[in-house]
């Protein structure tokens, strides 16, 4: 592993040659409202590094929240298809830790059953640079799902807090090649990074925790969590983990349109209703209980990962109150309970 | 305090209602509560930090809370309005309720912090309030607060997007739309987006594209606005949770300021007052419909 030191001049001269060279540079950024979002820069002084944390995750860098699929056209008969235009090269700059290893675990479904060429393309033609986590935030839970705030999942260059700037450390051959090709901005390494934060989470049980949720499909905790929540769905949309999406076809005019795929989120009714009629998740308690179950049984179970990099952004985004690190908190409750002491990881 | 809690220990103990949907003090701040039993009857706060508008619970559209049989809702002067719309709008039965009306002094826009009261962390909806004692209600509790801090700064931003040319006021609004993904969020807290099926999810015929591009954000955004004009609470729920800031407050009170000009109507809590969306008169100010 390559290993050198990047100074803020030089992160800014990267930045621009980047820019320059016609990269589409994405970073967390303050939109018109103050807001920090994850957003493409122009100059590097939009780059807010160190700032809060992005309110909606990376996601949408690798699956837009609306990205066209094809478009069709019918013409003296004929229907001509067009592909979506290719990406292009596109460099993440200040990527969380929580947000980078999201698109990773993303990456195991999105390759399972046929490979999405969508989201493999944008993530071929993407290179994360991670900024190491200096402040988690109060419902940070990263360590709690074994994950950290210097965790290198899912980053190509991982950037670590060092004195004038920082410890650039390739974590791929893609963040080696991209160190190499712009090295005259990378410096000698700083011989030793300053002390990563710490979030200070006691590891969740997450095997035991497994276990009980196959075991507990019905229980009276799904109905007292599910009272609270508003079925708005906002923790899906700003989850770097959650990728769910409805494809819709758009007419524009008689004989033209585009195939589009779009963000969908299971806590809406409509997600699994019938044409029927039925809905087999018919209320919120069915649909609180898919947001745990998906993301720490099926997942894990399928790809030996939990769907959830701890980012705390769905229990800040809640408008009622309905937190995930309780709720896991109370299962890995009940699984200590269930087991004898320090039979739990 | 202590009043809210007696209440509904006594309407749970007499059998008046099986849950109190009132708030309480969560590990992230305040958030609502139900409360099935007596006992817990101690759960119940009511400070600043109480900004969630509880009348969304008592939706058809939300049966699992529907189950716990008939319930005590306590409610703000704003969120009020929201009950009132409920009953105007026959989604719910007067008896099917009991009103818990609180004396409200503003509430905080983050209900994490708990925090005094300033013109910076009010609420924007809570300066200038004409509504800190619920009209309707069963019950009123608590004392009167001092009125909220600050000035009415959003009715001053709304003048100033008044007073923009339409071309101006458009980029205003494209330039916050801009970062709307379409979650749907603002319609699922709505307590008055209570329709079984949302026009924005149909697709035979598509009405609304559903995508997050400009004409599906526009198209969305403006049907909401208008299906709420001279409905709308103002109980800021929709700004509250949209994941991309965009400030939904001003666009409803914007509407709802025209609604006024036009048809001489504001929202109310009062339920027996029709509002111009659902009511015919005979007078009406637009020819086309008389």
């Amino acid at each position: 592993m390559t290993a050198r030191g990047l100074t803020r001049e030089g992160l800014a001269g990267l930045a621009a040659e980047l820019i320059g060279a016609g990269i589409r540079v994405v970073a967390p950024a303050r939109a018109a409202d103050g807001g920090v979002d994850y957003l493409e820069v122009t100059r590097f002084e939009e780059c807010a590094l160190g700032a809060e944390m992005p309110r909606r995750s990376l996601r949408s860098a690798f699956q837009p929240a609306t990205e066209p699929l094809f478009a069709w056209n019918r013409t003296g008969g004929r229907l001509f298809l067009t592909p979506a235009e290719a990406n292009g090269p596109q460099v993440v700059l200040g990527a969380r830790p929580c947000d980078a290893a999201g698109a990773a675990i993303l990456d195991k479904v999105m390759g399972w059953d046929y490979r999405d060429e969508f989201w493999f393309a944008r993530r071929e033609a993407t290179t994360v640079l991670t900024v190491e986590c200096a402040e988690p935030g109060p419902t940070c839970f990263c360590e709690a799902v074994g994950l950290a705030p210097d965790s290198d999942a899912g980053s190509d260059v991982l950037l670590r807090d060092a004195p004038g700037g920082y410890r650039a450390e390739a974590i791929t051959p893609k963040g080696e090649a991209f160190m190499e090709a712009h090295a005259r901005w990378f410096g000698e390494a700083p011989s030793a990074a300053s002390e990563p934060a710490r979030t200070r989470q006691a590891p969740l049980p997450l095997d035991a925790m497994r276990g009980w949720l196959a075991e507990h499909f019905e229980d009276d905790l799904w109905r007292d969590v599910a009272l609270r929540c508003l079925g708005c769905g906002a923790c899906t949309s700003i989850c770097p983990t959650c990728h769910c999406f409805d494809i819709v076809d758009e007419p524009e005019g008689a004989s033209a349109g585009t195939r589009r795929r779009n963000w969908d989120t299971c806590q809406a009714g409509i997600f699994t209703a019938h044409t029927s009629g039925h809905n087999p998740r018919a209320d919120q308690t069915a649909r609180c209980r898919q947001r745990v179950m998906h993301k720490f049984l099926v997942y894990p179970q399928r790809f030996g990962a939990v769907l959830c990099t701890g980012c705390g952004r769905c229990a800040r985004a809640c408008p009622a109150g309905v937190l995930l690190p309780e709720i896991l908190e109370t299962i890995a409750g009940r699984c200590r309970q269930a087991a004898p002491s320090g039979d739990l990881a | 305090m202590k009043e809210l809690r007696d209440l509904a220990r006594t309407l749970l103990t007499d059998g008046s209602v099986q849950v109190v949907i009132g708030w309480e003090d969560g590990p992230a701040g305040a958030r609502p509560a139900f409360v099935t039993k007596a006992e817990d009857a101690d759960r119940l706060i009511f400070d600043p930090r109480c900004v969630h508008n509880l009348a969304a619970y008592l939706s058809p559209r939300r049966p699992h809370v529907g189950r716990l049989g008939k319930a005590a809702v306590v409610v703000k002067g704003c969120d009020a309005r929201a009950v009132a719309a409920l009953l105007r709008e026959s989604q719910i039965q007067r008896e099917d309720v009991v009103i818990i009306g609180v004396r409200c002094g503003g509430v905080l826009a983050d209900p994490s912090r708990r925090v005094d009261l300033t013109a910076e962390n009010v609420s924007e909806r809570c300066s200038g309030c004409e509504a800190r004692e619920p009209g309707l209600a069963d019950h009123l509790v608590g004392e009167m607060p001092p009125p909220p801090p600050g000035e009415r700064s959003r009715e001053t931003r709304i003048e100033e997007l008044e007073a923009m040319s339409a071309a101006e006021r458009s980029a205003f609004w494209q330039a916050e739309f801009s970062r709307c993904v379409r979650c749907n969020a603002c319609r699922q807290v709505c307590p008055l987006c209570t329709c079984d099926r949302c026009v924005a999810d149909k697709t035979q015929p598509q009405w609304i594209e559903q995508s997050a591009h400009e004409r599906g954000i526009f198209a969305w955004q403006l049907t909401r606005a208008l299906h709420h004009a001279g409905r709308c609470a103002d109980c800021g729920e929709c700004a509250r949770v949209c994941p991309a800031g965009i400030p939904l407050g001003l666009l409803n009170r914007q509407a709802a300021r025209i609604v006024e000009r036009r048809f001489g109507y504001r929202a109310t809590d009062d339920p027996s007052i029709p509002a111009p969306i659902g009511a015919f008169r005979s007078d009406d100010g637009q020819e086309f419909i008389r």
